[in-house]
């Protein structure tokens, strides 16, 4: 591919330097090429330097070249979040069903913290990188994230929502709500929230942690969505209802500035299924094959 | 598996491949977005929120504005095609322009049934024969003007026209006709005027 380049430039194109040919054709290089318009072809060797050999004639020339400092073109970014849940909580089945007195309840309510490795490995990461993080404080303040962040959906109000929510989640709560009104208000949670696992990792490089903690919050809500002519999609007004959810939050552990924020959510398989929307909806058949219809008009 | 996405979104932003291709500082790809070119009313239609409705309310019917823009076509010769389907339901319009020779009715069923498309994709139209053309306008495209030429030397300048096709629809069935006048309603018309009359200036 250089070759080619080299040969391109030399066909056609404003005249270059044989020394920025050259340095085109050096691997990894990012010096600017500045053409020069001359109809020498071949560059004037003086007599005294013909017998030198080609690399002491090649230090003379780059010692002589003018020097140009390299202007890259940058464009920094900057990582706020993760693109995904790392290693998923996979929820109990059956839980906030069982009531607290059945032994099955009273079991599940014992396993206040699941005592495995990787959460602890994660919790003592998180302290050494924020020494305020604490389990028993921790979901009080994750549930004021979740109701503000809810409630900035609710108003539209963009600036707050970005700050209480990660990037990764912020399309998924907005997508298609452009031209909506919701109605969202949070009357109680049911259960005291609780912190269910801790997850830390780094991404691209070593070193750059991102923590992702899971709340299991129970909680009664209230939604209600219209459509962009006021009427309404799906949920109600006056129907409050039970919401079991498990919550990740996140947070950039090596930035000194960086918020735990919303992560995205995790929807075990054994949740009931979601109430149908105010519409009806048409789901083509599929299309009939000529062979089929063959068979049955004989 | 986040790792390598990071990676992939890194992939492009590799300043060396841009220098590849021998231009200098290609600064000019790095913003592209469609906010210069002038959004027109009728497509801003489509933007404005109405405040939920009270549960005692009648339901409010769903309106969807689409339009098609610089149409090859005489705005003239397109008027009669948007006179035919005003008031028309939807299936109806579209049955009339499919066996219509014009080339306009070709332009208006697409633009049918795109806005079909949309208002049950977006606008949460339930049943998507259920809507009725309420409005169907054309307007005057951008004219160009073009030398034609005739024989032995001669020319005249030829107007090359385009026009835009409007159209609104709006969920439920079409609105009935109304009857026309009948002579007696004109007659109790003008009676009912001649009875208005007052003497003025007098006791």
């Amino acid at each position: 591919m250089a070759a080619a380049m080299a040969a391109g430039l030399r066909l056609s194109g404003p005249r270059l330097c044989w020394k920025a040919a050259e340095a085109l054709l050096r691997p990894g290089a990012s010096c600017v090429v500045v053409p020069v318009r001359s109809r020498r072809k071949t560059p004037r060797v003086p007599e005294w330097a013909r017998e030198l050999s080609a690399e002491e004639r090649e230090r003379r020339l780059k010692c002589s070249e003018p020097i140009f400092p390299d202007e890259r073109i940058e464009r920094s970014f900057f990582l706020a979040c993760t693109a995904e849940i790392m290693d998923p909580y996979v929820p109990p089945e059956g839980d906030a069903r069982l009531s607290s007195l059945s032994k099955d309840g009273v079991k599940q309510q014992m396993q206040k913290l699941r005592q495995t490795a990787a959460s602890q490995l994660a919790l003592r990461k998180i302290k050494d990188h924020d020494p305020d993080f604490s389990i028993k404080t921790f979901p009080e303040k994750a549930q004021e994230i979740f109701i503000e962040a809810h409630n900035s959906l609710a108003n539209f109000n963009k600036q707050k929502l970005h700050s209480l929510v990660t990037e990764r989640c912020y399309p998924e709560l907005v997508r298609g709500n452009r031209f909506r009104t919701i109605r969202w208000r949070f009357l109680g949670s049911l259960q005291p929230p609780r912190v269910v696992q801790l997850r830390c990792d780094s991404v691209l490089n070593r070193g750059n942690l991102y923590g992702q903690v899971t709340v299991r919050l129970h909680s009664r809500q209230i939604l209600a969505i219209y459509d962009r002519f006021g009427r309404l999609m799906c949920g109600g007004e006056e129907v409050p209802r039970d919401v079991l959810e498990y919550v990740v939050f996140e947070r950039y552990l090596v930035n000194p500035f960086g918020t735990w924020r919303m992560h995205g959510k995790i929807v075990p398989e054994w949740a009931p299924p979601r109430e149908p929307i105010v519409k009806t909806v048409m789901i083509p058949a599929p299309a009939p094959d000529p062979s089929q219809e063959h068979e049955n008009v004989k | 598996s986040g790792a390598a996405w990071a990676r992939g979104l890194l992939s492009w932003a590799r300043p060396e491949r841009w220098l590849a291709s021998g231009s200098l500082f290609p600064l000019s790809c790095i913003h592209t977005s469609t906010s210069l070119q002038k959004i027109g009313k009728w497509e801003k239609k489509n933007r404005i929120v109405y405040p939920p409705q009270l549960p005692g309310e009648p339901r409010r019917p769903a309106e969807i504005y689409h339009c098609r823009r610089e149409i090859k076509y005489s705005k003239d010769k397109m008027w009669y095609l948007a006179k035919l389907i005003k008031g028309m339901s939807i299936d109806q319009a579209l049955a009339q322009l499919e066996f219509s020779d014009k080339k306009g009715a070709k332009v208006i069923k697409e633009v049918l049934l795109e806005a079909q498309e949309m208002a049950v994709r977006k606008h949460n139209v339930e049943f998507k024969s259920n809507l009725h053309i309420a409005e169907s306008q054309t307007g005057r495209g951008r004219y160009v003007k073009r030398l034609r030429c005739h024989g032995k030397g001669m020319f005249g300048m030829m107007k090359i026209s385009r026009c835009h096709y409007f159209v609104k629809l709006v969920e439920g069935p079409p609105p009935p006709p109304e009857p026309p006048k009948t002579g007696f309603e004109q007659a109790k018309e003008y009676v009912q005027q001649l009875r208005n009359r007052t003497l003025v200036h007098t006791l």
